[in-house]
């Protein structure tokens, strides 16, 4: 069969195809032709390959995509199975499915041929349907033919040069483990009081640029706290650390924040947007595992190993004691649970729609998690990075003990009883409260059910009008929500994995095993795996991905995460391309900084919290964010020409000669408009808030007793597709669609944010809300509440032209008000609400120096 | 340092644009500030026009030639529409109807082969019309009644079967997201007529978002000022676009001036951001869109007869089978508003369809009726109105989809009503008003309408065309992005389709 041949003849040798590829994205002439036409030449160029013959490798695809469903490792009706030569065979009882070189006489053949099998009217409920003419004709062929079988062992990692990925590919600069770098001697005297000092400065004097001048106290606070809590300091706060003679007092406040559980808040949704995000089915359990784990400096390795494997890592079903690290292990496989899911409805729960889910999960791994676009592999092999098609499927395969398009757990949330077993055969699994025994277990479902009912019937009572929604919804927030988690779990029984040709699920090529990407494997040792403990019913497979993506000299894993918490903290990763360290991607603009980073990372346990501290301690953290003229009339006269796009010129700005001044993100500006009114509830953890849609689309997160929650804790959709939005302040400043994560946010400056900030009712009141704080605060006297204002909104007092604007406008706001008639006291409200209201529009108040 | 304009003054649209840098006080040494500042852009390329360029407002700016066209109306038919059902009749696929065809397909072409049928002729009568004869399908009997005024392209092929990156390629000619869509480019190249409103409006389907939703009309690496703004056709055109309780004008105004003094202290401490000065822009522009913005879309303004010839008003026997498709009413609407943004100097006006209409994989007989009910008559009153008005001349529209479909028949889930699946490899597009050879077809494709055959068209050439139209050359136009020059057209070496250019 000359289809099969076809995975590895697609690539004739990555050099050739690298250098077509360069050839194509630099000197077009024309433009491309369709994609699988580039591929579709180089097929047949191949295919004169008359020696392939059918063989097992081109049936069990089908039967995979036909029968195993119920004639495989679940259900073997009829006493049959399908899914190798000796299991058909043996056969059922009708006796042998197969009879070699009588394809009239096979059963199995018999009944497809009639439209049989799979019965039509099952075909739904199974999700397979029923073979095409081409497969049957293959079918017919191979059976013809004997049933020839060939050596399975065809893909294994081996020990033999591999064909597809050369040593040359391999020495890529992200494709070569971090070089530890001869640690530069930071000079004592300041500014090179740390290392990363030393790496940015030289950069810098080599392009006749020189670190800016260090930020004064009051930015330095304001800076610190955004970007540790996401929140503004409170006055008492900053006057704390004005106050504090102590040399080292800069190092205590970073560390008084890195225990705030604020933090968690601020970095876990970081990590959020990487995983897609979204307010799923009791998906809300991960989200505060993500939390908690920043919280608790959780070292990345470990993360990753939980996140990727947490299922493989403790006998789960088994253990005698649920930990709260039993149950972590299984709420943080919720990492791979997130891309938008729709096997759990009847009608798309067909191989092509499972095959979209796993594709993008592993488009979410790869692309959060190693820094790699592997996702083209899918259809072809990658057209830059040397990532083959037959690469990508083995990644597939690593994931196939719980993610197996031929052998799917729907979305289905399990309404029986609470167990306190957890049972393997639930997509959605029970979730266990740690140390909690089943009396306990037996008390919280009672409390919960009796709870429920009592809210179950209000909200039947008042569903009949439209008007009623708010309060249902409300209601509907106070369900409790059962026990149950969302998770992924590996059933140990995965079926062989074969490279879909095109990406096609129909178009089965080669056999492959599960592997690491080639190029960052030396290429010659096979990929270990095992299961995770003796006896266990489980692949391993995870595990060992996981296994060696920790490793101390893998290329990738320290790097992109370290420079991703790099980039959140100076506004530009030392790679820019965050998700794409391949040949795509941009080069380091600091390549030992890098390095001698992703190694410190290691050295210091994955703990990113000293991460943030080498970082934050650093002189070039502390720089003003203000461009200093005489530097940038200087650096314009040094530039030198362009050369090639992807060398080594760089913006002169990613060279890190000031910090760059930030605009809030959406959640940012969200929660400190709450923080600054006082209106801010800060309940952490549990069901999300629910979102209110008005008629005009105006979407807000409902309040709570308190105020409102931080924006972690409201429903947040992946997209805003089918009416269903997250709230409008945040999706107007730039919170994203996860299609199917979102590995760098985008910066927009539109009209529309003014509008909502000047008209939106709820922004109003806010504004309202703050001006109360003030009065409350700073009494009557404008001039004390005017500076109270900016101390609360803007963590510093006003300048004397700030505060002159300031008085005068207030001052014409009472005359104003006055005219309509309201008295003094109600004209002074207005006033300094308007003010206050104005406070929060300013450009001071969202950017942060 | 120039002293600065008093805050409230009312000023004239060149004094508006001096305020934006007014904290840096002068060309020159704005020039100088800003060099660095926009992703990378700050490094000096060849001499030419665009390597001066630092500063990023929607100021007007000169187009490289001539332009035929000053403003540009999109209607993006989401979905893929049949071109064999619409403007290239097939008179051998009614002869071949009903023979088998897949094995001479791509493979790739289609979903599931299971699900593919024969040749398909299509359900509909196709006549010439108007002095050019061009052939339409009966299914657009307004626009046959237009059809001198528009050059239909046959020939045009992409390079995607998908939806999203069918998408993102005909809008930004790249098959990924975060690239600027031509609507984004457009304004960085010309900016904008009107100070009063965005320079690139997007009117979007009150039935629901397109496939890639705001992604369409995302300006990518250019400059936020450059993204698309989303209008709303009905009930308020922009949320918030006044506050639910309205306060006395002079507590307004004395606020906003306020804020204005604020800001101006804020930036004029921070030179070389012109982020703040995207700000101030966006602050200025929803100030005066309070006004402007309801003025524009008030369709109360119009005529009886006007709203008549769009098809206000109107339903559709017809609903969408395979995606819910409204009758004209809304879509008229939207049709007149473009009219009255383009009328108020707004540089860009893209009209979307809800989801992907055009996606018939079955029932496309109706739903191709539906979709011409919800648009045609709409789509032909804005080609006799802006002719009335005398704004077809110097207004391009353009009509296209992702893509075209198969002449063989799909069976989709056992639908026994037909439909057709994706095809890359051929559809039709057309273009009207400033700059276009009214009446003209270009190209052809195969027997069957397969492929583009003849004097192919690819989605780098029509991009390029429609630049043309509008001064602006395609290598000319460009972003310096990590040292690399960025275009609308890549590194693919478009011709310019001048066959159907006056």
């Amino acid at each position: 069969m000359s289809q099969r041949s076809r995975a590895l003849a697609v690539r004739p040798g990555l050099f050739t195809v690298i250098l077509l590829s360069a050839l194509a994205s630099t000197s077009c002439a024309a433009e491309e032709s369709p994609r699988h036409e580039i591929a579709g030449t180089s097929v047949d160029a191949n295919v004169s390959l008359s020696e392939v013959v059918v063989n097992n490798h081109d049936i069990v695809p089908l039967m995979l995509l036909h029968c195993t469903v119920c004639h495989g490792v679940r259900k073997q009706e009829a006493g049959l199975d399908l899914r190798t030569k000796q299991s058909m065979l043996k056969g059922g009882k009708s006796g042998p499915a197969m009879v070699p070189g009588k394809p009239d006489e096979s059963l199995l053949l018999q009944r497809a041929r009639a439209g049989e099998m799979p019965p039509k009217k099952r075909e739904v409920e199974a999700g397979v349907r029923q073979m095409s003419q081409r497969e049957l004709d293959l079918l017919t062929q191979w059976i013809a033919l004997g049933a020839p079988e060939v050596d399975p062992s065809t893909d294994v990692a081996g020990t033999k040069v591999d064909p597809l990925i050369s040593n040359e590919d391999r020495q890529f600069w992200a494709f070569r483990p971090p070089r530890s770098v001869k640690l530069p001697i930071p000079n004592p005297q300041a500014p090179t009081r740390s290392p990363i000092d030393v790496f940015i400065l030289r950069k810098l004097k080599s392009n006749g640029l020189n670190l800016s001048p260090a930020a004064d106290r009051l930015i330095m606070i304001r800076r610190v706290y955004f970007d540790l809590t996401g929140l503004p300091p409170e006055a008492e706060e900053i006057k704390r650390f004005l106050a504090d003679p102590d040399p080292l007092a800069y190092e205590k406040l970073i560390d008084r924040l890195l225990v705030s559980p604020r933090y968690g808040e601020r970095w876990g949704r970081y990590w959020l947007d990487l995983t897609g995000y979204a307010d799923w089915t009791h998906a809300y359990r991960y989200r505060d595992y993500v939390i908690r784990s920043f919280n608790s400096d959780k070292p990345y390795d470990r993360l990753l190993l939980e996140q990727l494997a947490g299922d493989e890592l403790v006998d789960t079903e088994n253990v005698p004691v649920v930990t709260q690290q039993v149950t972590d292990n299984l709420l943080a496989t919720g990492f791979l649970r997130m891309a938008p899911d729709p096997t759990g409805a009847r009608l798309s729960n067909f191989v092509s729609h499972r095959v979209e889910v796993i594709a993008d999960e592993i488009k979410i791994f790869s692309s959060s998690v190693l820094g790699l676009t592997i996702g083209c592999a899918r259809c072809h092999d990658h057209k830059s990075d040397p990532i083959s098609q037959r690469d990508y499927y083995r990644l597939v395969a690593l994931f196939k003990g719980a993610f197996d398009e031929h052998d799917w757990l729907p979305p289905r949330i399990d309404d029986g009883p609470n167990r306190p077993v957890l049972v393997k055969e639930l997509r959605v699994l029970p979730y266990v409260t740690p140390l909690a025994g089943p009396a306990q277990l037996e008390q919280e479902r009672l409390t919960r059910e009796a709870n429920n009912e009592a809210l179950e019937k209000e909200i039947e009572s008042l569903q009949a009008a439209a008007e009623t929604l708010k309060q249902v919804k409300l209601l509907q927030a106070k369900v409790l929500p059962k026990p149950q988690i969302r998770a992924l779990f590996d059933r140990g029984t995965p079926s062989p994995t074969y490279i879909q040709l095109r990406g096609d699920p129909m178009s089965p090529g080669d056999w492959v095993q599960p592997a690491v990407p080639s190029v960052l494997s030396n290429g010659e040792t096979p990929f270990d795996v095992k299961p995770p403990w003796p006896g266990a019913t489980k692949t391993g497979r995870r595990l060992a991905l996981a296994r060696w993506l920790i490793q101390p000299d893998h290329p990738l894993t320290s790097r992109v995460m370290i420079n991703r918490i790099w980039k959140h903290h100076f506004g530009t990763g030392i790679v820019t391309t965050l998700g794409n360290f391949g040949q795509t991607g941009a080069r380091p603009t600091h390549p030992e900084l890098l390095d001698w980073l992703a190694l410190e990372f290691i050295r210091q346990g994955w703990s990113m919290k000293a991460m943030h501290r080498l970082m934050m301690t650093s002189s070039t953290y502390r720089q003003s964010s203000i461009a200093d003229l005489g530097l940038r009339i200087a650096d314009s006269k040094t530039r030198t020409p362009l050369s090639n796009p992807r060398s080594t010129i760089f913006n002169p700005q990613s060279l890190f000669s000031r910090m760059p001044l930030r605009r809030m993100e959406a959640e940012v500006l969200r929660d400190t408009l709450m923080l600054v009114s006082g209106r801010l509830d800060e309940t952490p953890y549990g069901p999300p808030d629910p979102v209110l849609e008005r008629k005009d689309g105006l979407a807000t997160s409902l309040a709570t007793e308190r105020g409102w929650r931080r924006s972690i804790y409201v429903v947040q959709h992946s997209t805003n597709r089918n009416g269903q939005h997250n709230p409008t302040i945040l999706e107007t400043f730039d919170f994203p669609d996860m299609t199917p994560n979102c590995l760098e946010r985008v910066e927009s400056t539109v009209a529309t944010q003014a509008l909502h900030l000047l008209n939106d009712t709820t922004i109003r009141e806010l504004a309202d809300s703050f001006a109360e704080r003030v009065s409350r605060e700073a009494g009557s006297e404008s001039g004390r509440q005017i500076e109270q204002a900016y101390w609360i909104a803007l963590s510093r007092g006003p300048t004397t032209e700030e505060n002159d604007a300031c008085l005068e406008a207030l001052e014409v706001l009472k005359r104003v008000a006055a005219k309509t008639g309201v008295n003094r006291e109600e004209a002074a409200r207005q006033a300094l609400a308007k003010v206050c209201h104005m406070l929060l529009n300013s450009a001071a108040f969202i950017y942060i120096d | 340092m120039p002293t600065q304009p008093p805050a409230t003054q009312n000023l004239s649209r060149r004094g508006f644009f001096e305020r934006l840098t007014d904290g840096i006080s002068g060309a020159a040494l704005a020039y100088l500030l800003n060099m660095d500042l926009y992703g990378g852009s700050g490094l000096l390329a060849a001499e030419n026009e665009e390597s001066v360029r630092r500063v990023y407002d929607l100021k007007p700016r000169r187009s490289h030639f001539e332009p035929k066209a000053q403003a540009v109306i999109h209607f993006f038919m989401n979905g893929g529409p049949s071109q064999m059902d619409l403007f290239d009749p097939k008179p051998m696929l009614d002869k071949h109807h009903g023979e088998p065809y897949l094995e001479k397909l791509d493979v790739a072409d289609v979903q599931d082969p299971e699900q593919a049928g024969a040749l398909m002729r299509s359900p509909f009568k196709f006549t010439q019309h108007g002095q050019s004869g061009i052939w339409l399908s009966e299914t657009l009997p307004h626009l046959a009644q237009q059809v001198d005024d528009i050059a239909v392209i046959r020939s045009m092929f992409t390079t995607t079967p998908e939806h999203g990156l069918g998408c993102f390629k005909v809008h930004s000619g790249r098959e990924l997201p975060g690239y600027p869509s031509i609507g984004s480019w457009t304004v960085y190249g010309l900016g904008s007529e009107s100070e009063n409103l965005p320079a690139y409006v997007v009117l979007e389907d009150p039935m629901g978002p397109p496939v890639n939703g705001s992604q369409g009309w995302q300006p990518g690496f250019l400059p936020p000022v450059y993204q698309g703004t989303q209008v709303r056709s009905t009930g308020s055109p922009l949320l918030n676009l006044r506050p639910e309780v309205e306060e006395p004008s002079e507590f307004v105004k004395v606020g906003s001036d306020l804020l204005r003094r604020l800001d101006r202290i804020h930036n004029r401490n921070r030179p070389g951001e012109p982020r703040l000065d995207a700000r101030i822009t966006g602050y200025e522009l929803a100030a005066r869109m309070q006004i402007s913005a309801t003025e524009a879309l008030d369709l109360s303004q119009e005529s009886q007869q006007t709203l008549d010839m769009y098809g206000v008003g109107e339903s559709s026997p017809y609903q969408g089978r395979e995606h819910p498709i409204d009758g004209p009413d809304s879509f008229a609407r939207r049709c007149i508003m473009a009219r009255r943004l383009v009328e108020r100097g707004v540089r860009f006006v893209q009209i979307y369809v809800n989801t992907q209409i055009w996606d018939m994989h079955a029932h496309i007989e109706n739903d191709i009726k539906a979709a011409c009910r919800k648009t045609d008559k709409p789509i032909a009153g804005l080609i006799r109105d802006l002719k009335q008005r005398g704004l077809l001349d110097s207004t391009l529209l353009i009509w296209n989809g992702e893509f075209g479909r198969l002449p063989i028949a799909q069976f989709q889930n056992q639908k026994p009503d037909p439909g057709r699946d994706h095809n890359p490899h051929a559809f039709s597009v057309w273009m009207a008003g400033g700059g276009i050879k009214g009446g003209t077809v270009y190209g052809a494709t195969d027997e069957l309408g397969y492929s583009s055959v003849e004097n192919r068209v690819s989605v780098a050439d029509w991009h390029a065309t429609i630049l043309h139209l509008l001064g602006l050359h395609h290598e000319k136009l460009f972003f310096e992005r990590a040292g690399f020059e960025e275009k609308l057209t890549s590194t693919f070496e478009p011709r310019i389709v001048a066959e159907v250019l006056n």
